[in-house]
């Protein structure tokens, strides 16, 4: 019994690992092009259907072409989850973005901010609560797509499942997918949290109060 | 101060303004106004670069603004828009010092501002320097609005439409706020608005636009006095007349159907019609109608029995003035009298009625309501 727990423990650790690796690698990867995109949008109106279809190719069919180039190491499983995660923050960085009301971005320019100032003092603001909401997004599928990982031998819950999958026992199965739904719903909690923190009290109560 | 020259835009192959000069000077209240879509965003979004003429030039102090790096620009321009644009990210604090901090100034600097700025509009400090916008009302927002637009003193103050989306008590007195703080502070303000009443109000000089162009530029009374197109007649409507005692007439006031009598009937008649009619003298007229004067009751009780007509006792005293005559004037005329009642005639000097001073009350309440 005890043996059995420290070893969902470890994989849960190594799954958790995963996930927190990649959503901070995809998050800073989805703002960075998020932000770029917003700032041409000739580009974006191009990128961002590619990129949704991109989205929709199943993990399953990534991680093996991927596999293919970087073979059977954790970077492998590391790099196709932080692209996945990457998508979430970056669509929801250029919609927050453009969705910024355009009397904040008048008065910001009025005030006589450049790019940069009006970025970081209006727009990200204005548009951390649905940034964040990418990131939630991102970080409660990576969970479920670290899964994966197993398919390559890389360790993770999904070792659990794909066990008990192929030996056709329920009880590994389940194993490996309770702690996986309870870590996308601890994670999901923090992100809540975070959103808390990062939103400034004058956006928590709908807009402004005209 | 400021002052555009041959100011041209054209976007695609419609003129948006079509070589616009004007000048504003230091101290001045100028107001511009015209039907939507003439220009008037456009021409003040120059002023701060916000848009870029296609030819002509804008200079500020005798600097042409083209050469002028465009962010100091606008930290040295005070901006304020119709939708408030308060960032609902910052307390009413950081709102205010949010050009401050972009000119570098010392964080006490930016405290002062601000606490200076909220006591100017009597909003306390501890009450709302560290409320979000969102917990303020329309009016609240858009009286920070302004304060952040007057935060580093820029000399020129820009506002369009500022009050547009407030109710009319509210905009009301944020108008005379902002005509206070103008003269208190010696700005220069470029203040757009449809708002006719408004623009008569606040201007010291109105420049009135239609399609790209300026039609006529004038202080506020010479505008009401002699606007120069029927457009702007149209826009000065109510305004125009009412406000304008000049313009009203006596005949407008005057009580008509007034009891006369001929200079040649007799004492007898006279007596009863006055008696019938309940009033103590008659306007006598002549065979054409024509005024002579007035006979009283108390003449005839005086002298009645040594004459046969009245027309002996006619007295020709009361003040007379005619038709199209002006109101004020005659009014005053009345006051200063001391009659109970001027005789208003026709151009043939036959009787039109009289004026007393039950018709200048009610003159004076037509002006002040309406
Ligand atoms: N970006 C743009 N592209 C093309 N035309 C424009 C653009 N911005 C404004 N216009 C046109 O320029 C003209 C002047 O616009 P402007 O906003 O200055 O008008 P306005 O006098 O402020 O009107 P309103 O009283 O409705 O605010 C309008 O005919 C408008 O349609
Ligand atoms: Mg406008």
């Amino acid at each position: 019994m005890n043996e059995l727990l420290v070893s969902i423990l470890q994989a849960a650790a190594v799954h958790t690992g995963y996930t927190l690796v990649s959503v901070a690698i995809g998050a800073v990867l989805g703002l960075t092009l998020g932000i770029g995109l917003s700032r041409l949008p000739a580009l974006a109106r191009y990128l961002i259907p590619l990129l949704s279809i991109l989205n929709t190719v199943p993990g399953i069919v990534f991680i093996g072409m991927l596999y293919i180039l970087t073979g059977m190491t954790p970077a492998t499983v590391i790099i196709a989850l932080s692209i996945y995660a990457m998508f979430p923050v970056l669509k929801n960085t250029v919609v927050g973005l453009d969705s910024v009301d355009a009397q904040y971005k008048e008065a910001a320019r009025g005030c006589g901010m450049d790019h940069y100032q009006r970025l970081v003092q209006v727009e990200l603001p204005l548009a951390m609560p649905t940034i964040i909401g990418g990131l939630r997004l991102s970080t409660v599928y990576t969970v479920s797509w670290a899964v994966l990982a197993a398919m390559i031998s890389q360790g993770g819950l999904g070792n659990f499942i794909y066990q008990g999958v192929s030996s056709n026992n329920n009880a590994l199965i389940l194993q490996g997918a309770v702690p996986a739904a309870i870590l996308a719903l601890i994670l999901g909690g923090l992100v809540d949290l975070l959103q808390k923190r990062a939103v400034p009290r004058g956006l928590r109560k709908g807009r402004d109060g005209k | 101060m400021l002052r555009f020259d041959r100011v041209s835009l054209t976007y695609g192959n419609q003129k948006i303004l079509n070589d616009i000069s004007f000048e504003i000077q230091e101290g001045q209240f100028a107001v511009f106004i015209g039907p939507s879509g003439c220009g008037k965003t456009t021409t003040l979004k120059m002023i701060n670069r916000l848009i870029q003429p296609d030819s002509g030039h804008i200079y500020l102090n005798g600097q042409d603004i083209a050469s002028i790096d465009r962010y100091e620009l606008r930290r040295h321009t005070g901006y304020v828009i119709q939708q408030i644009g308060l960032f609902p990210n910052m307390t009413v604090a950081q709102n205010i010092c949010v050009v401050p901090k972009l000119l570098k100034w010392p964080k006490d600097q930016c405290d002062q501002t601000v606490r200076a700025l909220l006591d100017m509009v009597e909003m306390p400090y501890d009450q709302y320097a560290h409320k979000y916008p969102s917990e303020m009302s329309g009016g609240q927002q858009q009286r920070i609005g302004i304060l952040r637009a007057l935060a580093a003193s820029p000399p020129v103050v820009l506002m369009d439409e500022p009050f547009s989306a407030l109710d009319p008590m509210t905009r009301r007195s944020l108008q005379l706020e902002v005509k206070n703080l103008q003269q208190k502070l010696n700005k220069t303000i470029v203040f757009v608005t449809h708002d006719m009443e408004e623009a008569l109000d606040l201007a010291d000089i109105i420049v009135f636009m239609d399609r790209g162009q300026i039609v006529q530029t004038a202080p506020p009374e010479e505008m009401l006095e002699s606007p120069a197109t029927d457009q702007i007649r149209e826009f000065l409507g109510k305004h125009q007349s009412a406000p304008d005692p000049a313009g009203l007439t006596v005949d407008q006031f005057m009580r008509t159907g007034i009891i006369t009598v001929k200079q040649d009937r007799g004492i007898n008649e006279c007596v009863s019609r006055m008696q019938h009619h309940n009033v103590d003298t008659l306007l006598v007229v002549d065979g054409a109608r024509r005024y002579q004067g007035t006979v009283s009751i108390a003449d005839i009780r005086l002298t009645g029995h040594v004459v046969k007509t009245i027309g002996p006792l006619v007295r020709c005293v009361t003040p007379t003035v005619h038709t199209g005559d002006n109101a004020k004037e005659c009014f005053e005329q009345l006051i200063s009298s001391g009659f109970p009642y001027l005789v208003v005639l026709n151009g043939d000097e036959t009787v039109a009625g009289i004026v007393t001073k039950t018709s200048m009350a009610s003159a004076m309440a037509e002006q002040l309501w309406g």
